[in-house]
């Protein structure tokens, strides 16, 4: 490298320092007070963006009239089927589209508690962490290792302890 | 060209997107949400990839969603349609970034024209006349002081997207402080950014725009003008081409300063510039939209184009092609948007199963439409069900057409605006063309229809 791009990685490297310390932090607050999904600031050719997990936020209010009275989609839908909500539970369900991979020591058998990782989907290379919806046992995976998965597609079931 | 497509958006533009494609040879992917599940684009789909629930923040609008279903699908291109993120710079450059295409203008084309208040001056420089107007509003004082400078009254309008969301005319400091509010939150609830400016209002104005169709190379037609005059609050509810208000010399005029403006300042693909027109027949250019529009059936019904093969094609890296004198554009078409709302109650969006839908037809009738019989209408999103579109040699056979077409047109089980478009196909103003964009709101809609069953 010549000295110019010497200077020129060192100083971008100062910028990344400063904008972590001193952008990122009042970012991430805003963003917690906040409703936004996403937060992005530019400033001199840099552009920081936050976003918050998919998974975190409440359901969709109704903003129109409707003629009838519709349930509210429970959180962990499987992708199809409409059974009773009981028969959903211990369905754990994709928390968004991108490809999905096991937490290691996880596996057939495992005790989780109610919120435990299981696993994460990856998208864009932002890990979204798979969790358990309720206490039980893994009773096994619906999909392997680095499958592709859509938004709420059925990734394992958990059965709970009687 | 692209071997596979990522439909990036919902509703009849899916359907509209998926034809385009299905005609060219390319597969195509449909991205839904959780509530469209049953919808007629995921229906007829090669593929669907459910992208997140039914809240558009976390689905239509959310970049990352649709991006990670385009790369877990296998699509080399993604179109946005119109709204949601169709004319967002970060998500076009996203969407580059991992080595995919946006289907519309590039990223930094995008940027270029992202602005309001800069396009204006943009294209102003190139030749276009333009509307007084204010830059961004930073808070309520700033947009006094600016409302002041440009005179009452004036137009606020939110800087991100279109479809009359968030914008509301003033004609008083105090009027302007009360609307701002609302203004702010509808915007940000439409686009995801509150941020407005303001725009000299012109009374009795007709809205007329032109559709233009750049490839990168800087070859461009313009594939005339478009006249959306009825509107409702900023909405527009009917469009024909060609505008009935103007002649062919203003025409010509409008068109051709259109097509020169946005090629120098180096537009690229399909885009449409509104301009306002005054009782004097003086043209003001008010802003551009960098994405197909719903009313681009009007033009294909003129010109016998396909524009969303075209922008297709045009985002592929194709020349044009053709020329200014390729464009024939021929005979007259109107296009009546078919909303779920109530005309009689403030235009109240409506949710609901449609019990039974029966499309018109016969010559020269058009109906881009997502509605089946048994279809339930989500609460979430825009109450559009589909367009009509009708063609005739000239506008009194398009007229005459499109009262058969719309009394064939059977949308039950849900309330319609089917009433305003028969009332508007039998009232003097609209028949004899003279109408501006204050038709329905000068005597409410309510009114309107009260007015016609007299």
């Amino acid at each position: 490298m010549t000295d110019e791009q010497l200077e020129q990685t060192a100083q971008a490297r100062a910028t990344i320092a400063r904008l972590a310390d001193e952008v990122v932090p009042i970012l991430i607050e805003r963003l917690a007070k906040s409703d936004l999904g996403e937060l992005e600031v530019r400033e001199n050719g840099w552009r920081v963006r936050l976003r918050r997990p998919l998974a975190d936020g409440a359901a969709a209010a109704a903003p129109v009239a409707h003629s009838s009275q519709r349930q509210p989609h429970p959180v962990m839908a499987p992708a199809s089927s409409g059974g009773p909500r009981e028969a959903l539970r211990g369905v754990v369900a994709s928390p968004a589209v991108g490809y999905f991979a096991p937490r290691i020591g996880v596996e057939v058998g495992s005790k989780l508690r109610s919120g435990d990782p299981l696993g994460y989907v990856d998208v864009l290379g932002v890990r979204q962490e798979v969790v358990s919806p309720i206490d039980g046992a893994l009773r096994g995976f619906e999909v392997e290792s680095g499958q592709a998965v859509e938004y709420g597609q059925p990734i394992a079931r958990v059965e709970a302890e009687a | 060209m692209f071997s596979k497509i990522l439909i990036a958006n919902r509703g009849e533009i899916a359907l509209r997107i998926q034809r385009a494609c299905r005609k060219m040879g390319i597969a195509s992917v449909v991205a839904y949400s959780e509530a469209d599940r049953e919808s007629r684009a995921v229906q007829l789909a090669d593929e669907a990839v459910c992208i997140g629930p039914a809240e558009s923040r976390r689905s239509y609008l959310s970049a990352s969603a649709l991006l990670s279903a385009a790369l877990v699908a296998g699509c080399d291109a993604v179109h946005p349609g119109y709204g949601f993120l169709s004319e967002d710079d970060t998500f076009a450059e996203m969407v580059r970034a991992h080595g995919l295409t946006f289907i519309g203008p590039p990223p930094e084309v995008l940027e270029r024209f992202a602005s309001k208040a800069g396009t204006r001056t943009l294209l102003g420089k190139h030749g276009l006349p333009t509307i007084p107007g204010s830059g961004m509003l930073r808070d309520d004082a700033h947009a006094l002081a600016e409302a002041d400078r440009i005179g009452y009254p004036v137009l606020i309008k939110p800087s991100a997207g279109g479809g009359g969301k968030g914008m509301r005319m003033v004609r008083s400091p105090r009027e302007l402080q009360q609307a701002m509010t609302i203004c702010r939150s509808e915007a940000m609830a439409a686009f995801h950014d509150d941020s407005l400016y303001l725009e000299k209002w012109l009374e009795d104005n007709r809205h007329v725009e032109v559709q233009v169709v750049v490839d990168r190379y800087g070859n461009g037609v313009h594939v005339g003008e478009r006249d959306c005059s009825v509107q409702r609050r900023h909405q527009k509810v009917l469009e024909e081409a060609r505008s009935p208000a103007m002649t062919d010399g203003q025409r010509e005029a409008l068109c051709e300063a259109a097509i020169h403006a946005v090629v120098a300042a180096g537009y690229e693909n399909l885009g449409t510039l509104e301009f306002l027109l005054d009782r004097d027949g003086n043209f003001f250019f008010i802003e551009i939209n960098c994405r197909i529009q719903v009313e681009h059936p009007v033009t294909e019904m003129l010109s016998g184009m396909d524009l969303v093969a075209e922008q297709i094609r045009i985002a592929a890296g194709e020349p044009l092609g053709y020329g200014q004198q390729d464009v024939v554009l021929n005979g007259h078409a109107l296009e009546f948007r078919i909303n779920a709302e109530d005309t009689a109650h403030d235009f109240r969006p409506q949710a609901g199963i449609v019990e039974r839908y029966v499309a018109p037809g016969g010559p020269f009738v058009r109906m881009d439409s997502h509605l089946y019989s048994g279809y339930e209408v989500p609460p979430y999103y825009d109450s559009m069900l589909g367009k009509l579109i009708v063609w005739g040699r000239d506008r009194n056979e398009a007229i005459a057409r499109s009262r058969d077409a719309i009394d064939e047109l059977v949308v039950d089980g849900i309330v319609t605006n089917i009433p305003l478009h028969r009332a508007l196909l039998d009232h003097d103003t609209f028949l004899h063309g003279e109408f501006t964009t204050n038709l329905l709101d000068r005597v409410g809609s309510a009114a309107f229809l009260r007015e016609a069953a007299a």
